[in-house]
């Protein structure tokens, strides 16, 4: 039930309507942001399922935590993001999802194959590809795994085996080729 | 300008959007991008970036999931039935504004109530102070009334004993003694001016039986074998004058007491003669 109508306001409008939580809000902030909110999630977590009940809990909290949004620290897709983000990080680290994965351990590769072939058909994602290939490999690499895997930039490095002054100047040339690019 | 520069280049801004900041060093971050403009924006770019390349790597969901959100949105909605019912709940709070009023007016009332009281008590206490004030103030003035009729009293006395002692230093007043004739045992004083016609009993000498309502005593002088009528008088236990002027006269040669009907008679009842003396 995709909305015939997609709903596009101001980042001011969608603030002030989130805050007097008027249902718009969350609509339009759906219409806009919900591809966007699910690629972070399942960059973290690739099954689908799980995913869309994260972005399902994503939006839930959005709508709750409206009020603690303050719109001088940062704009409301940042903090979106970040609440989707830390929402998958905690599933990923969660007890009862690492014992998920172990059992479905065979069944994991078909769901893997389902799920790749799921994104394979969002023209979207067709993009995403040319871009992460357009970035340096190695900005890629660490950019990905503090934007997308959910590792702080301390994690990278020791990941990666590199400097954490190396990791930082990575991250920062990374997103100022993403900005080269977008402009 | 040059330390913002330094700073944004230090690759901080880049984490800051990426949460990957502590808390503490957000609020740093925060202050350095309210100090410099440049920084602010550099945030900002950074944070469009980030949200673009989300964008760009956008996976749609399936379909319901938004109806989905919505219906859980509308259910938890009674986190917007909490606020329209705190909303509501404004009346019953103004209603509690307004029942705190009454009660602040009810207490008002019955600090009025209890004042009106104290009030009442002091006035019925002031009532009765007052009543015995005036009791007082009456007996009082009775007092002073005794004392000056006293004072008044002793005066009289005190003018009436000068007098006595004026009347012994002239040599032309005479005492005149006046012995009983029905009884011996009565007798009084009659103190007499001829120069001046002056005729004076007094009362502090005089020893006759208390005369009743009906009757009084009458002074006679005898001139030449004939009554002349010199007053009457009476005789009280508690004559208030020690001396009482009769009718003066200049020559006479006895004084006699007779007890006479109230008023006097023109001529005295010789049975009922008290006292004489010669002069």
């Amino acid at each position: 039930m995709a909305a015939s109508k997609k709903i596009s306001l101001s980042e001011e409008e969608l603030v002030s309507k989130l805050k007097s939580q008027d249902t718009i809000a969350i609509q339009a902030l759906y219409d806009m942001y919900s591809g966007a909110l699910l690629g972070v999630i399942s960059r973290i977590i690739q099954q689908t399922e799980v995913a869309e009940d994260l972005l399902q809990e994503t939006f839930i909290k959005i709508w709750n935590s409206a009020g603690s949004y303050d719109s001088t620290k940062g704009r409301l897709f940042t903090w979106m993001m970040n609440i989707a983000r830390n929402l998958s990080i905690d599933k990923l680290r969660s007890k009862d999802f690492k014992n998920a994965l172990k059992n479905q351990d065979i069944e994991n590769n078909v769901d893997f194959i389902d799920a790749q072939k799921g994104v394979s058909f969002n023209a979207d994602l067709l993009g995403i590809k040319d871009l992460v290939t357009a970035l340096k490999p190695e900005f890629k690499a660490v950019l990905d795994m503090v934007y997308f895997k959910g590792y702080t930039h301390v994690e990278a490095a020791e990941e990666l085996n590199l400097p954490l002054g190396t990791v930082k100047t990575r991250i920062r040339m990374g997103i100022m080729e993403l900005r080269k690019h977008f402009n | 300008m040059e330390e913002a520069k330094a700073y944004i280049e230090t690759g901080i801004l880049e984490l800051f959007v990426l949460g990957q900041l502590t808390a503490p060093e957000e609020v740093r971050v925060l202050g350095m991008a309210s100090e410099h403009p440049h920084v602010k924006q550099e945030i900002e770019a950074i944070e469009i970036a980030m949200e673009q390349y989300a964008v760009e790597n956008a996976i749609q969901p399936s379909a319901g999931l938004e109806q989905k959100i919505l219906d859980k949105i509308k259910n938890t909605a009674p986190a917007v039935a909490k606020q329209e019912a705190k909303i509501v709940s404004l009346n019953p709070n103004s209603k509690d504004e307004y029942q705190s009023k009454v009660r602040t007016l009810r207490f008002a009332l019955a600090a009025c109530a209890s004042l009106l009281i104290v009030c009442a008590a002091a006035l019925y206490s002031a009532h009765n102070d007052l009543g015995i004030a005036r009791e007082q103030i009456a007996s009082l003035s009775l007092d002073r009334e005794k004392f000056s009729s006293t004072v008044s009293f002793m005066k009289d006395n005190n003018a009436d004993l000068n007098k006595l002692v004026s009347m012994s230093d002239d040599p032309d007043w005479k005492t005149v003694k006046l012995a009983g004739k029905k009884d011996p045992k009565d007798n009084m004083v009659v103190y007499w001016h001829a120069k001046g016609r002056h005729v004076i009993v007094n009362n502090e000498k005089m020893a006759l039986p208390a005369n009743d309502k009906d009757h009084q005593y009458q002074l006679w002088a005898l001139v030449n074998g004939k009554p002349v009528d010199l007053g009457v008088f009476d005789v009280k236990p508690d004559s208030a004058h020690i001396l009482l002027d009769m009718k003066g006269i200049g020559a006479v040669q006895a004084f006699a007491v007779t007890l006479e009907k109230r008023g006097g008679n023109p001529t005295p009842t010789m049975e009922q003669m008290m006292v004489m003396g010669g002069v």
